[in-house]
C-alpha cells in the first residue's frame, strides 16, 4: 500500500482498471497456514466413505488385470484378439495412450516452472503422481504384450551369459531406454517437490507411526534457508531435465511407428504431432482427475475455477496442434504420389476402421472447440464430460494410427481385421485398478497439493500484492 | 536329393526292410553315440545323437507298446543294430523309393526316412513318365499336395488300431483265424455268396491275386466303387476304338489344348505330372517362343480355368451342348471331305441339339474349332471325368481327327476291367444273396450313393469285413474291423500312369499291426503265401521274365520302377460313327438351368478327395486354391445367381466372415450348407465339394463341413439338375485365409499378353516405380552386408515363375511337412494365425461373370534390406553372409514388431503352443485345465516340453516332425528359412567330398528347397545366384523377372518371373490387356514408370476399400 512519491508523475505506474484487473488464482482468505490445514486433512482425517468405495472399486480391477496377465502369460498371446496382419493390437494402443496421458505431469512441473506459470502449483502434485502411475501402467504393456513374457527383460541392455546385446537400431529398444529414463527422472522429480511438504505432514504427525514414517521421507528437512536454496536449486535442475524429457520420451514413442515403412505410420511428422497429442490428453486426463478430486477433498479454494479455465485453455491450444498434424498428414500421403500412402489414409477415413476415425476426430477435433467458450470452460461438471470424450478420442487415435495402419498394406491377399477379445478389454479395465490403486493411496498418504508453493501465491504472501495490481499474475 | 539316396545294389533288401522295433532299437542308438562319424558331422554328434536318442526311445516305446499287443508276423528281416548296416550313418537320413497308390495309377515317391521314420515324401524323378524336356529342367520331380501330406496321415493317432468284432477288441490271430475259415467255407461252394467290394487299384498283384481267387472261387462277386471315378476315361476309348485302350495325354507337345469341364490340374488324376506337361507347354525362355493356349469350359471355378486363356463357364447342361456344338463345328470346319451322308446328319443333329446356346458361346466354339483345327495335331481335347460318356467320345473322336494320336494323346494297353458296380452289389445285398461282404478299402457307408440306402443294405449281408484305415462310418456297421495299413507300411505294388511299375514298399513296421489289401484277399483266396513282401515278389516274378530275378528285384525296389514296364502303346483306327450317333441319342439333353431349377455339380475336393483324408490336418487347412477357404466345403454358387436368390456372404471387411446357410433340396433330398459367392461360376449351377460331413473320420474330420453325398444318387454321380435353394435364415462362420481378393490396381502380380510380351520382353520391368531406379548418387549409408555377401561362396536367391505356377498348393504342403509347421485349428484360421510359411495368394481381376484368377507364392522375400532385422529389439532376426534372413527362434521374445514391419506380412507367430495343444483347448490355461487326470500345471511343471495333447496324439504326432528342423514354441515368431537345413546339409556333404581340396563351393542345383522339390511345374527355382550358371541366376536374368514391391528398395532374394497370357485375338472374349494390367492402368499406373509420384491420380481411384469380391 506504499506509494512510489518520489516518482514523476508521468511514469507511475497505477492499479490497473478494475475490469483488468485478473481473478485471483487462490481464495483469498486470512493467513497462509489454512493451506496447510486443508491439505493436509485429506491425508489426517478420518477416511471418508467414497475413498473405500473407490479403492475397493480399484482393487477388484486390480484383481482382475493380474487374473488377465496371468492367462496371458500362461495360455499365450493367442487370448487376445491380434492375428494376421494386425499383430499389434489393445496392448500396444494403451501403451501409447498410458504414455501419453503421463504427459501432462510433468509438462505442468517442468515447462510451466520454468516458464513461470504460477499456476501449475495447485495441480502441479497431483498431475505429477498422474504421471508416474501412468508410466507404471504404460510400461506393462509392452512387457506383457510380448510373446515370451519370461524374456522380456532381454529388451534390457544386460550383458547375459549368451552374450548378446540388444539391437540398437530397433526403436523399441529407444522406447526401453525414453520411458525408463522418463519414469525415473519423473519419480525424482515428484519426490523433490514432496521434500517440504513431507516435511510439514512430519510436523502435523500426531502418531509415532505416522511422525517417522514421514520424517524418514521427509529426509531431515527443517526448512532452513540452506535447505531452501539446496532444494530451489536441485528443483530447478530437475525440471530443466524433466522438459527435454517430455519431449523425447513420446517422440521416441512416436518412432515405434514413424521408423518403419509401413503407409499410415511411416511419417516424419509424427515425433511433433505425438507429443502435441500426448500433451493434449495429460490435460484432458488432468481435468478428468481434478475436478471430481477438487470436490472430494475439499480443495475448491486452491483448485480455483480459474484453473480449470486455464487447463481447458492449454487442452484447446494442443488440441489444435493435434488439428494441424491430422491436416498435414493427410496432405503428406497426398502428395506421395504412392498409391499406398493415399490408401492408408483413404482407409483410416472410409475403410473398415472408419467408426474409429469418426470417434477420433469427434474426440479431437470438434471436442476442444468448445473450449473457445468461456461458459464451457467454467461448467465444471461440462467441463469433466468433454475432458473424458477427449481421453476417448484420443484412445481412438492410437487405435486408428495402431490398426488401421496395419489391417491392409501393401499386398491385398493380407487385409484383414482386428478385434479385441473380452481379454484385451479386461486387460485395459485391469490397468484402471492398478492406476486408481495407486493414485487414491496417494491422495490418502500424500500431501495432494504442493503446500509450499502455494503458500508462495496465496494473495495474503505477496505483500506487493495491491503496490503492482497483478497478485496473481498467472 | 538323391546324392544321399543309396546308389549300389548291395543291401537294399535290408534297408527296405526296417529294423524290428523294440528296446534293443534305443540301446543301440545310445551306443552309435560314440561312433564316430567321419562325415564331417563329428562336432555335431554329441547333441544330435542325445536328442535323437531321446526321440527314438520314445517312438520305440511306443511302438513297442502297441506292437507286442498282437502276435506278430515274422519279419523277414531283422537287422540287429549289433551290426551297423552297411552304408548306415546314424543321424543322416535314408531314402527309399515307393510310390503312392491312387485309383488308376501311383505317385512315384522317393521318402526321406529318419531313424526309422518316414518324415518327407518327395517325387521320384528318376521316373521314366517325365515329360521331354529341354537341358534348363529340374533333375527333380514333383509331387501332389495328397502325396506330400500322406506322411501326416501315418502317424494318425486316430488310424484304426486294432481288430475289432462288433466294437470288441479281438486278438490278430482270431481275425487271420477268420479270414482263414471264410476261405475255407467258401471254396466247396465255389465263392458263392461272397461278394467284395473295393476301390479301383492299378495294383498289378492285386489283379493277379483277384484271377487266381476267380479260379478258385468262381461265383465270388467282385465289385469296385469309386465315388470319383475316372474309369470313364478308359471306358470311352474302349467303345470308341472296340479295343481295350485307355488315353495317356501328353500336355508337353500340346500348342492348342481345349478342355471340355476337365480339370486336370487337380481334380483329374496323375495332376502333378499334367501340371509339370502344361508347365512344359507354357516354357518361355525367349520371346520367339510360343506358350501353348488354353481354352477351358467349365461349369465350377477350376484350378485349370483358373489357368486358362479362354475360360467360358457354363453350366453343366449347356456344357453338353457347348461339347455337341464344337463337334459338329470341326466337322463343318474340317472334315470336307468326309461329307458322307452319315457325318453331315450327325453334324446336323449336333448343331440341332446345340441350337439353344447364345449366339456369343457359339461363336466361342467356333473360333476355338478353328484355333484348333489350324494347330493340327498339336492340339488336344480334354474331358473331364464328370461329363457324359458322349463328350468323352466326342473328345477322343476330335483328338484323333485332328491327327493328335500318338503326339498328344496315345491310347495304352488297358485291360477290361469286369468288375461290377455298386448297385449291383446293393441289389444283390437287397435280395439276400449276400452271404459275407468283404469292404476292402473305401466307405461306402459315408460315399454311396443315397439312393442305395447302403447303411441298412450293409446290414443285410451276414457277415461283413471290412478292411479300413479308419474306424468309420463303415466300420461301425461291420462285424470284422481289420485295421489297413498304411503305404508307407506297406508291400505293395502299383501301376504309373503310363503303366510303368513301381513297387510300395514299406519304410516302417505297421505302426498298428494293419494288413495290406493284398494280404487279406490272399487269406480270404486261401491262397499261399500271405505274405505280402512274398505276393509282390511272385508278381515281380511274373512281370519281369528275363534276367536273374534277384538283381532285377532289388534294382527295382531301389530305383522305384520296372524299366519298360509302360504299357504298350495301341494304335487305333478310324471312329466308328455309329458308336458318336448310338451315345448321341442316349444322351438327352436337359432344359436351361433357372433359379428354382439349379444344376449341382459334384466335385472332387482340391483337399480332402473324396473324404479320404478328411482327418488330416494339413490338408483341412490347406487352403483351397480358388477360394481360400479352410476346414468347410461350400455350396458355390454364382454372383448372379446370389443376387437372384437375394443371398449374400457377408465379411465386415475380413472381421466376421459369415455366409448364409441355405437349404438345397433335390428329387426329395435335401442337405444344409454354408453358400460362397465364387465370381466365375456358372449361373444357376452349384458347386459341391465331396469329402466333407464326416461323421467319423477323426478328431480332425468329424463334423468338419456338410455331406454331399446325401443328396447325390447313382442315377447322376456328377451332375444333377431341378435343385431348389432356400434360406434358412441362419449363417455360418468361414474359415478363409485371404478376405481381400481384388488386387486393387497394384502391380503385385505382372502380366501380359504374348504380343506385348513380344514387343517388349521387359514389361514387367517397365511397370517398376521411379523411386526404385538406381540413385545416382552412391549411398549415403551403404549396406554392410552388401560388403560381407561379396566374401561370402553362395548367396543364396529364389525366382518363381508365375507362368509356370498353377497354384495347386504342393508347395504348401511340402512346406509344412518339411518345416513343422503346425496346423492351427478353423477358429484360428478365423483370426487369420494360420502357420503357413509359404502361401499362395490369389487376385482376381476382371468382371465377376468370368474374372481372370492369379496366382502368386508367397514367402519370406530374404530382402537384402530387411526391414524385419531393423526393428528387431533382441537380434532375433538377423542376415547372414550368404544373403539368408535368418530367424532366431531362440532369441525371440514375440514383439511381433517383425510382422508389422514386414510389407509382404510372410512372418506367423505362434500365438498358442499349436504344437503341445490339442486344437480344442488352445486357449485353456494350464492353470485350469488338467489332461490324462494331472493338473497341466503340475505337468509343466513336471515336463515343460510335455504339453497337454493327450498321450496318443503325442506319442505319434511327435514322430512326424522333421528332425532338422526346430518345433517352434508358442511366442515365436517363424518364417522361411529358404530351408536352411537343407543348405547347411548341402554344404555340409560338399565339404566332406571336397576334402583338402578348396573346392567347398555347393555344386550348381544340387539340392533344392522342400517346395521347389514338391513343383510338379518347376515354377521355383532355388540356388546360388552368385554362381552365373545356376538356374536361378539364368532365371533371374530371364527378362520377365521383377521384384513386388520394388518401390520400397528391399532387394528382395525372391523375385518372380511375369506371366504371359498367349489369348486367340479371334475370340469373342478377346482382350488386348490382362484385366490386371486394365486395373492398373485405372488406378494411376503406367506401362513405363509404375506410379507416377507428380501425376495426382485422384483420391478415390488410388485406392477403394470395401471392394472386396
Amino acid at each position: 500500500m506504499t506509494k512510489a512519491t518520489n516518482m514523476p508523475e508521468a511514469v507511475r505506474v497505477g492499479p490497473p482498471p478494475h475490469e483488468l484487473e485478473r481473478p485471483p488464482l487462490i481464495a483469498d482468505r486470512p493467513g497462509v497456514g489454512w493451506v496447510s490445514d486443508v491439505v493436509a486433512r485429506i491425508a489426517e482425517g478420518p477416511t471418508p466413505r467414497w475413498w473405500w468405495l473407490a479403492f475397493g472399486t480399484a482393487l477388484l480391477l486390480l484383481g482382475l488385470f493380474i487374473a488377465m496377465v496371468a492367462y496371458l502369460a500362461t495360455t499365450g498371446v493367442g487370448v487376445w484378439g491380434v492375428g494376421h496382419p494386425v499383430m499389434w493390437g489393445w496392448a500396444v494402443v494403451n501403451f501409447v495412450w498410458w504414455i501419453g496421458i503421463g504427459h501432462a505431469g510433468t509438462l505442468i512441473s517442468a515447462i510451466l516452472f520454468l516458464l513461470r506459470q504460477r499456476w501449475r502449483t495447485a495441480v502441479n502434485r497431483l498431475a505429477e503422481a498422474m504421471t508416474v502411475f501412468a508410466v507404471i501402467c504404460a510400461a506393462l504393456f509392452p512387457i506383457i504384450h510380448v510373446g515370451r513374457i519370461w524374456y522380456a527383460w532381454w529388451l534390457f541392455p544386460i550383458p547375459t551369459s549368451n552374450g548378446v546385446w540388444p539391437q540398437f537400431h530397433s526403436p523399441l529398444i529407444w522406447d526401453v531406454f525414453a520411458i525408463l529414463t522418463y519414469f525415473t527422472v519423473s519419480v525424482m522429480f515428484w519426490y523433490t517437490g514432496l521434500i517440504p511438504d513431507l516435511g510439514l505432514m512430519r510436523d502435523r504427525a500426531r502418531t509415532r507411526f505416522r511422525q517417522f514414517l514421514y520424517g524418514l521421507f521427509a529426509l531431515g528437512w527443517t526448512g532452513s534457508s540452506r535447505h531452501w536454496h539446496n532444494y530451489q536449486k536441485a528443483y530447478l535442475i530437475l525440471a530443466g531435465l524433466s522438459t527435454s524429457l517430455v519431449i523425447s520420451v513420446h517422440s521416441i514413442v512416436s518412432l515405434d511407428f514413424a521408423a518403419t515403412q509401413l503407409p499410415g505410420w511411416h511419417t516424419a511428422i509424427f515425433p511433433p504431432y505425438f507429443v502435441a497429442g500426448a500433451m493434449f490428453s495429460g490435460f484432458g486426463m488432468v481435468l478428468t482427475l481434478v475436478i471430481p478430486i477438487r470436490k472430494l477433498c475439499g480443495l475448491e479454494d486452491i483448485i480455483t475455477l480459474r484453473h480449470i479455465d486455464l487447463i481447458c485453455k492449454v487442452t484447446l491450444a494442443t488440441g489444435s496442434i493435434v488439428i494441424y498434424a491430422y491436416i498435414m498428414e493427410a496432405l503428406a500421403a497426398w502428395h506421395a504420389g504412392q498409391p499406398y500412402e493415399r490408401f492408408a489414409i483413404w482407409n483410416r477415413v472410409v475403410g473398415p476402421y472408419s467408426w474409429a476415425c469418426v470417434i477420433m476426430l469427434i474426440g479431437n477435433v470438434i471436442t476442444p472447440q468448445a473450449f473457445w467458450f468461456r461458459k464451457v470452460r467454467r461448467n465444471l461438471a461440462l467441463v469433466w464430460i468433454l475432458s473424458i470424450v477427449i481421453n476417448i478420442g484420443m484412445w481412438f487415435e492410437r487405435f486408428v494410427i495402431v490398426v488401421s495402419s496395419l489391417n491392409r498394406d501393401f499386398l491385398p491377399a493380407n487385409w484383414g481385421y482386428y478385434a479385441p477379445t473380452w481379454v484385451d478389454v479386461c486387460t485395459y479395465a485391469g490397468t484402471f485398478g492398478l492406476f486408481f490403486t495407486f493414485f487414491l493411496l496417494f491422495l490418502r498418504c500424500l500431501p495432494v497439493v504442493a503446500v509450499a508453493e502455494v503458500k508462495s501465491i496465496v494473495p495474503a504472501a505477496d505483500s506487493h500484492a495491491h503496490a503492482s495490481g497483478d497478485s496473481n499474475r498467472c | 536329393m538323391n546324392r544321399t539316396q543309396p546308389r549300389g545294389i548291395s543291401n537294399d533288401r535290408d534297408r527296405t526292410r526296417r529294423r524290428n522295433a523294440g528296446a534293443s532299437d534305443a540301446n543301440e542308438s545310445g551306443a552309435l553315440g560314440h561312433i564316430d562319424v567321419s562325415h564331417g558331422l563329428g562336432g555335431m554328434d554329441d547333441v544330435v545323437t542325445r536328442r535323437h536318442f531321446v526321440k527314438i526311445m520314445s517312438a520305440s516305446c511306443l511302438l513297442a507298446g502297441v506292437g507286442l499287443t498282437g502276435c506278430r508276423r515274422p519279419v523277414e528281416t531283422i537287422v540287429p543294430f549289433t551290426r551297423l548296416p552297411e552304408g548306415y550313418i546314424h543321424g543322416v537320413s535314408q531314402y527309399y523309393a515307393t510310390a503312392m497308390p491312387t485309383r488308376d495309377s501311383a505317385v512315384p515317391l522317393v521318402v526321406r526316412t529318419h531313424e526309422g521314420r518316414p518324415v518327407k515324401i518327395e517325387g521320384n524323378a528318376e521316373h521314366p513318365d517325365q515329360p521331354t524336356t529341354d537341358s534348363q529342367e529340374h533333375h527333380h520331380r514333383g509331387t501332389d499336395r495328397h502325396a506330400q501330406a500322406s506322411v501326416l496321415s501315418l502317424y494318425d493317432p486316430d488310424r484304426a488300431r486294432r481288430f475289432g468284432r462288433n466294437g470288441e477288441n479281438a486278438p490278430r490271430q482270431q481275425a487271420l483265424d477268420f479270414l482263414a475259415s471264410v476261405s475255407r467255407k467258401f471254396e466247396p461252394i465255389g465263392g458263392k455268396g461272397l461278394h467284395l467290394l473295393m476301390e479301383r487299384s492299378s495294383s498289378p498283384s492285386r489283379g493277379r491275386l483277384q484271377s487266381l481267387i476267380r479260379r478258385r472261387l468262381p461265383h465270388a462277386q467282385w465289385h469296385v466303387y469309386e465315388p470319383v471315378d475316372y474309369d470313364v476315361h478308359r471306358q470311352a476309348a474302349s467303345l470308341l476304338f472296340g479295343k481295350q485302350v485307355r488315353p495317356v495325354f501328353r500336355l508337353e507337345r500340346a500348342r492348342r489344348i481345349l478342355s471340355l469341364d476337365s480339370d486336370f490340374l487337380a481334380a483329374e488324376e496323375n495332376s502333378h505330372r499334367t501340371i509339370h506337361s502344361l508347365a512344359i507347354s507354357r516354357r518361355l525362355n525367349s520371346s520367339d517362343q510360343e506358350p501353348s493356349r488354353l481354352y477351358v469350359a467349365e461349369s465350377l471355378y477350376s484350378l485349370t480355368g483358373a489357368n486358362a486363356d479362354h475360360r467360358l463357364s457354363l453350366s453343366p447342361s449347356r456344357l453338353l451342348l457347348l461339347a455337341e456344338l464344337t463337334c459338329a463345328e470341326f466337322i463343318a470346319q474340317s472334315i470336307t471331305k468326309h461329307r458322307e451322308t452319315d457325318t453331315a446328319k450327325l453334324a446336323g443333329e449336333l448343331r440341332r441339339r446345340a441350337s439353344p446356346l447364345p449366339h456369343s458361346t457359339s461363336q466361342w466354339a467356333k473360333t476355338c474349332v478353328a484355333d484348333l483345327v489350324a494347330a493340327g495335331p498339336g492340339s488336344l481335347v480334354l474331358a473331364g471325368y464328370r461329363q457324359p460318356l458322349l463328350v468323352h467320345l466326342i473328345a477322343h473322336a476330335l483328338n484323333l481327327w485332328l491327327g493328335s494320336v500318338g503326339r498328344t494323346v496315345e491310347y495304352v494297353e488297358a485291360p477290361a476291367r469286369p468288375e461290377l458296380s455298386i448297385a449291383d452289389l446293393a441289389a444283390e445285398l437287397e435280395a439276400g444273396r449276400v452271404d459275407t461282404l468283404v469292404v476292402l478299402g473305401g466307405n461306402p457307408v459315408y460315399t454311396a450313393p443315397a439312393d442305395l440306402d447302403w447303411t441298412r443294405a450293409q446290414r443285410k449281408a451276414t457277415t461283413v469285413i471290412r478292411l479300413g484305415q479308419y474306424e468309420d462310418e463303415t466300420s461301425a456297421v461291420s462285424d470284422w474291423q481289420i485295421p489297413q495299413a498304411h503305404y508307407l507300411e506297406s508291400w505293395g505294388d502299383a501301376r504309373t500312369g503310363d503303366g510303368t511299375v513301381v513297387p510300395v514298399q514299406p519304410l516302417i513296421e505297421p505302426l498298428f499291426g494293419g494288413l495290406t489289401e493284398i494280404e487279406v484277399l490272399a487269406r480270404l483266396g486261401g491262397l499261399t503265401p500271405t505274405n505280402p513282401y512274398e505276393i509282390v515278389r511272385d508278381t515281380f516274378r511274373e512281370l519281369c521274365k528275363e534276367g536273374v530275378f534277384e538283381e532285377r528285384w532289388r534294382r527295382f525296389l531301389h530305383d522305384g520302377f520296372l524299366v519298360g514296364s509302360a504299357s504298350p502303346a495301341v494304335r487305333v483306327g478310324e471312329v466308328d460313327w455309329s458308336i458318336l450317333s448310338a451315345a448321341l441319342s442316349e444322351t438327352e439333353n436337359h432344359k436351361t438351368p433357372r433359379a428354382h431349377q439349379i444344376e449341382v455339380v459334384y466335385a472332387r475336393d482340391t483337399r480332402v478327395d473324396d473324404g479320404r483324408h478328411a482327418n488330416n490336418g494339413w490338408l483341412q487347412e490347406l487352403p483351397d486354391p480358388v477360394t481360400k477357404i479352410t476346414w468347410d466345403n461350400v455350396i458355390a454358387i454364382s454372383p448372379k445367381t446370389a443376387k437372384q436368390l437375394g443371398l449374400q456372404v457377408t465379411d465386415k471387411d475380413g472381421k466376421d466372415l459369415r455366409a448364409p446357410i441355405v437349404r438345397l433340396e433335390l428329387n426329395g433330398r435335401a442337405i444344409e450348407g454354408p453358400i460362397w459367392v465364387q465370381p466365375g461360376l456358372a449361373d444357376h449351377t452349384v458347386g459341391l465339394a465331396l469329402g466333407y460331413g464326416r461323421t467319423a473320420a477323426g478328431r480332425v474330420g468329424t463334423g468338419v463341413g456338410f455331406n454331399a453325398y446325401s443328396l447325390r444318387v447313382s442315377r447322376a454321380p456328377h451332375h444333377a439338375t431341378g435343385a431348389n435353394l432356400s434360406k434358412t435364415g441362419r449363417t455360418y462362420p468361414l474359415a478363409c485365409t485371404q478376405n481381400h481378393a481384388s488386387m486393387e490396381g497394384r502391380p503385385i502380380v505382372r502380366e501380359a499378353n504374348l504380343e506385348v510380351y513380344r514387343a517388349n520382353s521387359r514389361f514387367a520391368r517397365a511397370m517398376d516405380s521411379d523411386t526404385s531406379r538406381p540413385a545416382r548418387s552412391p549411398a549415403l549409408y551403404p549396406n554392410p552386408l552388401a560388403r560381407m555377401s561379396t566374401s561370402a561362396r553362395h548367396q543364396w536367391g529364389m525366382s518363381i515363375d508365375l507362368q509356370a505356377c498353377v497354384g495347386c498348393a504342393a508347395c504348401v504342403v511340402a512346406c509344412q511337412s518339411e518345416n513343422n509347421i503346425p496346423i492351427v485349428g478353423r477358429e484360428q484360421v478365423r483370426l487369420h494365425r494360420e502357420m503357413h510359411w509359404l502361401r499362395v495368394d490369389r487376385y482376381f481381376a476382371g468382371p465377376a461373370e468370368n474374372p481372370e484368377m492369379l496366382n502368386q507364392p508367397m514367402l519370406c522375400q530374404h530382402c537384402e534390406s530387411a526391414p524385419c532385422e531393423s526393428v528387431c529389439p533382441v537380434n532375433a532376426t538377423v542376415h547372414n553372409d550368404e544373403g539368408l534372413n535368418v530367424m532366431v527362434y531362440n532369441r525371440c521374445v514375440g514383439t511381433r514388431y517383425c510382422s508389422n514391419n514386414c510389407p509382404f506380412k510372410v512372418r506367423r507367430f505362434n500365438y498358442f503352443d499349436y504344437h503341445r495343444r490339442p486344437l480344442a483347448r488352445l486357449n485353456v490355461s494350464p492353470l485350469v485345465s488338467a489332461t490324462d487326470g494331472l493338473w497341466d500345471t503340475k505337468r509343466w511343471w513336471h515336463d515343460p516340453d510335455r504339453g497337454s495333447r493327450p498321450e496318443d496324439e503325442w506319442n505319434l504326432l511327435k514322430l512326424v516332425q522333421n528332425p532338422d528342423v526346430t518345433v517352434r514354441m508358442r511366442g515365436v515368431m517363424e518364417k522361411c528359412t529358404f530351408c536352411l537345413q537343407r543348405i547347411e546339409q548341402a554344404k555340409i556333404e560338399r565339404k566332406v567330398a571336397a576334402a583338402d581340396s578348396n573346392r567347398v563351393e555347393v555344386e550348381d542345383d544340387s539340392f533344392h528347397t522342400a517346395c521347389e522339390q514338391a513343383c510338379p511345374a518347376g515354377a521355383i527355382v532355388f540356388g546360388n545366384v552368385k554362381s552365373p550358371h545356376s538356374l536361378v541366376a539364368v532365371s533371374k536374368a530371364d527378362a520377365r523377372s521383377y521384384q513386388v514391391l520394388d518401390h520400397l528398395n528391399l532387394n528382395a532374394r525372391v523375385t518372380y518371373l511375369a506371366r504371359v497370357r498367349n489369348p486367340n485375338p479371334a475370340m469373342p472374349d478377346y482382350h488386348p490387356r490382362p484385366h490386371s494390367t486394365e486395373e492398373y492402368l485405372k488406378h494411376g499406373g503406367r506401362l513405363e514408370g509404375g506410379f507416377s509420384s507428380v501425376t495426382g491420380t485422384s483420391l478415390k481411384t488410388a485406392g477403394r476399400p470395401g471392394g472386396e469380391r
